[in-house]
């Protein structure tokens, strides 16, 4: 029973192991579980282990249990927007009748799984005229979505009730905000970025261990026998540089300012750096990148143990990295190309990544993007990228 | 066992509402044997779940705080080296000292096993410890027993205790120990559910008084380039100092007057951002 549900997500990249399928079945048999409602509970909190993947589980659920089409992002889509929609007419039923051509009668006879599922039918078919041309079934109205829209039958959608059955809390998507690729929030940076702490004995053998002490000393039969340690020392040196001048950062300068805010606390040292586009012969203290420059040639006396990060969209014109004088400004022209001076931050040190706020698929159709590839390790500005990109400048070598 | 567990389920504490979907989670960890995992933000009660449950099921409620240099041993048991040695160059006490087993002390998990009846065992803040912490621990609660080793003794549980575990997701945990654990994510509770929440706290609470604090208190949620978001701990002393502030109207509220700004936030870039941002309430 319901092992096609676990494999189902187990292929969609769940880490369930099969010692906690046997769990859930122990969990049925013992009777602990008597309706969906309380296998959507159960399974999610026996099998699912990280609020990260709560997302992913509603969908298959809601795939498994109610035939909402799975994986494919257009389908997805159409259930959201069918329920957004359907919320919009129920406070109407007349004019959804009408639309759906049954009669309101007929209507308030279906259930409210009916009637989602033949409005989803009704709307796939809507989807497949929309290519030859025709016009899309249009919104109703201009009001905004509210929670209390009633069906003549009864049903609620949205809103408060906890009475939702568990097939259409897993369709509300609740847990979109915490999947993987959903979009960075402050807490889960700060999660992400709290990993690159770095805990090292350091130092002389300077501080007496207490406990072990007075063990070694019991052991000892009372002859003081004392035992010194290490003291611990967070030595990790980061350098963050960001891109935050032009348009094209814009949207992103919150985001990574939070991203700042955030980092200050972790470090034994953190050298901030701003630049614009790219890196030419200067980095700049200041974010207005005016008083406060930093000759890239200074970078070689830093510890070359030091963390570098860069983060930016490296979209720009290709003359801007690749030609002799591209700086757009005229007093950082010394006649060697930006993507030198990138590499030579990659040579001194070993541990840099770039991590980019457009999106991987994108990646590809930007000529400068490519070219930064190939110097640094980019990763995408999403909790799963930061944490590879994390992983990768934490490695020993 | 069984029997037990079907007339001793969780329906929700005193002063603590209860989501249906966690009470579910909980009856099942309950019947499964299983620790609880609870993750979520700061202030959405994760401990306070294991007081409710403890006061729920009538049971003793013990609670390991767990911190960034603690061993496991700790939590175990503690053999008084110290206490043993001065007896034995003193011998003013009662304690035999040729006995080591009167110098050892239980430590939380410990005492969750000795007890006589079934306890509510909370291991709070379980992402503070290092992963062998985590891990060791886990083998522990799952054996229900452990070795002192001084004394060459096995402690078995006498009674399972319900476990709940803590974690603000500050570190992840290992992989071995969520497979060990049921797991729960508490989301931030939506504002008609705050207003429950705060009910319980604050009997008979002005209604007009509650309905613009909590549309503040989401309002406040709202400020961008905030650390540390003020969470229902926050909104409770909060509304404790508005109701016990003589000057204080209500109207304030709505006209967009946000008194004790301090209560919410309390790390000094966050207090300046946000008080920048409600004097924009005004306007």
């Amino acid at each position: 029973m319901f092992v096609d549900f676990f494999y189902l997500l187990k292929k969609v990249g769940i880490p369930v192991s099969p010692t906690s399928f046997l769990r859930l079945q122990k969990a049925l048999n013992m009777g602990l579980v008597n309706s969906v409602d309380d296998f959507y509970t159960a399974a999610r909190s026996i099998l699912v282990k990280s609020e990260r993947y709560f997302d992913l589980y509603d969908q298959v659920f809601a795939h498994r249990f109610q035939g909402v089409e799975l994986k494919e992002p257009e389908a997805i889509e159409i259930s959201e927007v069918a329920r957004a929609l359907l919320e919009e007419w129920l406070k109407n039923p007349r004019e959804l009748a009408d639309l759906l051509g049954i009669k309101e009668e007929d209507l308030s006879k279906l259930t409210p799984e009916e009637l989602l599922q033949y409005f989803l039918d009704r709307l796939k078919e809507q989807t497949e005229a929309h290519h030859g041309g025709k016009k899309w079934i249009g919104t109703g109205g201009t009001s905004p979505v509210g929670h209390s829209g009633y069906h003549p039958g009864g049903m609620r959608v949205g809103g408060v009730s906890r009475n939702k059955s568990a097939v259409k809390m897993a369709m509300e998507r609740r847990y979109r905000d915490y999947s993987q690729e959903g979009p960075l929030t402050e807490s889960q940076m700060g999660e992400a970025l709290k990993r690159l702490r770095n805990m090292v004995p350091h130092g002389p053998k300077d501080r007496v261990n207490i406990d072990e002490t007075i063990y070694e000393t019991m052991k000892n039969a009372g002859e003081i026998e004392i035992v010194f340690d290490q003291s611990l020392r967070d030595r990790l040196k980061v350098i963050l540089a960001i891109d935050n001048g032009g348009w094209s950062m814009d949207p992103y300068i919150g985001l990574v300012q939070t991203l700042f805010n955030y980092a200050r606390a972790q470090f034994k040292e953190l050298k901030t750096f701003f630049f614009h586009n790219t890196i030419y012969d200067y980095l700049w203290e200041d974010p207005q990148r005016r008083s406060k420059p930093f000759p890239l040639d200074e970078l070689p006396r830093l510890d070359p143990e030091t963390r570098f990060i860069i983060i930016g969209d490296a979209s720009m014109a290709p003359y801007e990295l690749l030609s002799t004088d591209g700086s757009i400004y005229v007093g950082e022209r010394s006649g060697k190309p930006s993507y030198m001076r990138l590499e030579f931050i990659a040579k001194t040190f070993p541990h840099s990544v770039w991590i980019n706020p457009v999106p991987p698929v994108e990646w590809a159709y930007t000529r400068t993007i490519l070219h930064i590839q190939e110097i640094f390790p980019m990763f995408e500005l999403t909790l799963d990228g930061l944490e590879k990109a994390v992983g990768h400048i934490m490695r020993k070598n | 066992m069984s029997k037990e567990i079907q007339n001793r389920k969780f329906k929700g504490g005193s002063k603590y509402v209860l989501d249906e979907e966690l009470a579910k989670i909980v009856n099942i960890s309950i019947a499964l044997e299983m620790p609880l995992l609870l993750k979520g933000e700061p202030g959405t009660g994760k401990t306070m779940l294991a007081h409710a449950i403890a006061e729920a099921l009538q049971m003793r409620l013990i609670v390991l705080n767990v911190k960034s240099s603690m061993k496991l041993i700790d939590a175990l048991y503690q053999y008084d080296t110290l206490t043993r040695l001065n007896d034995s160059r003193f011998g003013d006490s009662k304690r035999d000292v040729s006995n080591i087993e009167d110098y050892i002390k239980m430590g939380k998990i410990g005492q969750s096993f000795a007890s006589d009846e079934r306890v509510v065992l909370l291991i709070d803040e379980i992402d503070k410890a290092d992963t062998d912490f985590q891990d060791d621990m886990l083998d522990v609660l799952d054996q229900m027993e452990f070795d002192i080793i001084e004394i060459d003794k096995t402690i078995q549980a006498k009674n399972r205790p319900v476990i709940v575990i803590t974690s603000n997701a500050k570190k992840d945990l290992s992989d071995p120990f969520l497979g060990r654990c049921n797991f729960h994510h508490i989301a931030f509770p939506e504002p008609d559910m705050m207003r429950k929440i705060v009910e319980v706290h604050f009997t008979g609470i002005d209604k007009e008084l509650l309905d613009s604090a909590v549309r503040t208190f989401y309002r406040l949620r709202e400020i961008k380039g905030i650390e540390k978001k003020p969470a229902t701990r926050e909104l409770i002393n909060w509304i404790r100092a508005l109701r016990s502030d003589p000057d204080f109207r209500v109207k304030d509220l709505v006209k967009g007057e946000v008194p004790f700004l301090g209560i919410l936030y309390k790390k000094s870039p966050d207090y300046a951002v946000a008080q920048n941002a409600v004097g924009r309430f005004r306007a």
